[in-house]
């Protein structure tokens, strides 16, 4: 038992080895610089608990997280709207579902830059575009204000994360046992029913784990956010991975930067426990 | 079975870390070998991408001609960051020998790196004023790359069938003559628009639109703007007619016009006849209508409305330091590549004919400058109708974050101009108070 024990720590060894090296350690030393005046060239004094005092204050931050909070709320809830009506939609018996399930698939292949590249030349050109020749007032200057911002970014997020979500939602429908179908095609009144009383309790430990995925993943958005909309117009859509990367390296201040980056892990660590939390305890034995 | 267990994690977990150390030796083995023999490596770190190429080949004939000198080039610019890029190379402790530098901040930050060049050849040709934004304490602590300008830039061909002469314009009113007459005919000269403000850029209105306004009240100085503890808008009410005419007249929603739609899709393609750019937009110009870059465009002064002594704001956009952290040897390897590359024939030469610069330097052949905008800018500054680049005095972030955030509210109609003054003196005085 104990040669086991060792040759299992033995393995683990690399793993711990850079986990420790390029995840534990820099935070440490994220924690410590943000109690510093550090900015970015020389380290500067010990300066407390200021630049969390500072934060409180901070007019900026505290938009870009309230911000990238709506975002996340809407975006969640869209994403696994889509993802499981998709999932849905493959997985009922229907021609074509493998075309299908790839061609949903596939927006997710591509790297959040490029699409945000892709998505600003449809909302700024291919809308005005159509708006003209339709006379759709609303399609022009599409992201030159803080509302078109968001929603494009929701659509963007939404369009490239869906896909990925659906796979996720696909395999726990296709591992739910066929007898405990077959016996609510018998015992429910219609296929609302059905889903409602039957699917949906059964792959609820699918929405714990998409769920987790697009709440950490529309916090932490960065690249998608810099290429749509940098921000723009005045700052409006700035998320908080965004305005933190700002205050470093626009405005050389470093170790402030930092405050805010540990708290932002706070934020994120917490809202991601408490959703798995609440979570885990609507799910269901089989 | 257990054994084998065990010798197989040992061999992984010892493979991975060897693989880890043998990548830390190796950097250590190859800077020795350069050090051992009588080879000096000079290793410049450079933010210019439009003349990278032409830049190394320069490199490449000095180091034929030196031989011993190895001049290694690395650039990071365009839509890179500079300035995060190169602290992350000081901060990795593979510092560069030669590195760039902005303005009285940047010295400011870099002071302990920054070698003393008033020695050198360079430093004393520098053309008068080139060289304030590096000087500390008769310390000059930066070379000037170049000079750049920007103004007016308008479409000459246009200007001549809407029947406006750009010698005329000397002033705010008879700017605005001359947009209304420019607008009332634009369905006959196929205009979308007399302006394209790319309002999205906020250095465009930030930095080099506040430059023109903020620059008299801080006497062209850069060192003035910097030490100032405050900014007044003294031209306010100037800066705003400007404003708000390029955005009346442009290609709407400004906001969501960016810098390549404005010079390349607008103003290359004709159609729109006047945009606020500086001689940096030759080459893009040029990649798509080398006729119109080389002839049929030209430049003229942003008018201050209320101020007589206006010109074309001239600056310098970047300096070269060397590090003084590094052996003497690469120190003064590195001042002698800088001192060629200004001073030499071939060196003035390559400057001005391959680099496409407007030398910051005296000695230069300036009848060999040929683009249009870079031949007005260097009128100018001859004949010292010129202004300074104040904005490379303004508080870190302050110009674009703040400035030109608060001009995209205003644009967009969510802030008055009142709101947008009054947000960035108090963010000027609370920056200097710090």
């Amino acid at each position: 038992m104990r040669t086991r024990d060792l040759s299992y720590w033995l393995f683990l060894a690399p793993v711990l080895l850079a986990l420790t090296l390029v995840v534990i350690i820099p935070m440490l030393l994220g924690v410590y610089y943000s109690f510093t005046s550090w900015n970015g060239i020389v380290t500067g004094g010990f300066v407390g608990l200021q630049n969390y005092i500072d934060l409180l204050k901070d007019e900026r931050f505290l938009a870009s997280l309230w911000f990238t909070t709506k975002f996340s709320v809407v975006s969640v809830i869209l994403i696994n709207f889509i993802g499981l009506s998709l999932a849905l939609i493959v997985t009922s018996r229907i021609k074509s579902s493998k075309l299908l399930r790839t061609t949903f698939f596939m927006p997710n292949l591509i790297g959040g830059l490029i699409l945000g590249f892709i998505w600003q030349f449809i909302f700024v050109k291919v809308f005005a575009n159509i708006g003209q020749l339709m006379g759709i007032e609303s399609l022009q200057g599409w992201l030159a204000t803080t509302e078109t911002g968001f929603w494009g970014l929701v659509i963007l997020m939404s369009w490239q994360m869906a896909g990925y979500i659906m796979v996720i939602y696909i395999a726990y429908l296709e591992g739910l046992p066929q007898e405990v179908l077959e016996a609510a095609q018998l015992d429910c009144r219609n296929e609302y029913q059905r889903f409602r009383y039957v699917v949906f309790p059964l792959v609820a430990p699918a929405f714990t784990v998409s769920m987790f995925l697009t709440l950490s993943n529309t916090f932490k958005l960065y690249d998608q956010n810099l290429s749509l909309t940098a921000g723009g117009p005045y700052n409006s859509t700035e998320m908080v991975a965004m305005e933190i990367f700002k205050t470093a390296f626009t405005q050389n201040a470093f170790a402030y930067a930092q405050a805010k980056a540990v708290v932002f892990f706070v934020i994120v660590a917490l809202v991601a426990l408490v959703q798995v939390y609440i979570n885990k305890r609507r799910e269901v034995e089989m | 079975m257990k054994d084998y267990g065990l010798r197989k994690g040992l061999l992984v977990s010892m493979m991975l870390s060897a693989g880890a150390l043998a990548a830390c030796g190796a950097e250590e083995e190859t800077t020795a070998a350069t050090a051992g023999e009588d080879e000096v490596t000079v290793d410049v770190f450079q933010f210019k991408v439009e003349f990278k190429e032409q830049f190394e080949t320069l490199a490449a004939q000095y180091e034929e001609e030196n031989p011993g000198v190895n001049i290694e080039v690395t650039t990071v610019g365009g839509g890179e960051d500079y300035g995060a890029a190169l602290r992350s190379r000081f901060a990795s402790g593979d510092e560069p020998s030669i590195f760039n530098i902005g303005g009285p901040q940047d010295v400011a930050d870099w002071k302990a790196n920054l070698t003393d060049l008033t020695d050198t050849e360079a430093a004393n040709a520098a053309l008068d004023g080139t060289l304030e934004g590096v000087t500390v304490e008769s310390e000059v602590l930066g070379l000037p790359y170049n000079q750049e300008g920007y103004g007016f830039i308008y479409n000459t061909r246009i200007l001549e069938e809407a029947g406006v002469d750009p010698a005329s314009i000397t002033d705010l009113a008879s700017l605005e003559a001359a947009v209304e007459k420019i607008d009332s005919q634009k369905e006959d000269l196929g205009l979308d628009a007399v302006f394209a403000l790319p309002g999205k850029e906020t250095w465009v209105t930030g930095l080099h639109l506040s430059n023109t306004f903020l620059a008299p009240e801080f006497d062209n100085n850069v060192l003035t703007a910097f030490d100032a503890p405050e900014v007044t808008f003294e031209y306010g009410e100037a800066f705003k007619k400007i404003l708000d005419l390029q955005n009346e007249y442009s290609v709407q929603p400004t906001l969501s016009l960016d810098y390549s739609m404005q010079v390349e899709e607008l103003f290359s393609m004709e159609r729109v006849a006047i945009i606020q750019q500086g001689n940096w937009v030759y080459g893009s110009i040029a990649g798509i209508d080398q006729e119109l870059a080389d002839s049929g465009i030209g430049m003229i002064p942003i008018p201050v409305d209320g101020y007589d002594e206006g010109g074309l704001p001239v600056g310098v956009p970047m300096y070269w330091a060397v590090n003084s952290e590094e052996n003497p040897e690469v120190v003064e390897a590195s001042k002698a590549f800088l001192d060629w590359m200004y001073t030499s024939e071939a060196g003035k030469t390559a400057v001005l004919e391959d680099f496409k610069f407007i030398p910051a330097y005296e000695g230069y052949d300036t009848s060999k400058i040929s683009d249009p905008m870079s031949k007005a800018i260097y009128d100018a500054a001859e004949a010292g109708e010129t202004i300074g680049w104040v904005f490379m005095g303004y508080p870190t972030g302050w110009g674009q974050d703040q400035l030109g955030a608060d001009i995209q509210k205003y644009l967009s109609g969510e802030a008055n101009w009142e709101e947008v003054t009054e947000s960035a003196k108090t963010a000027w005085s609370t920056d200097r108070s710090n």
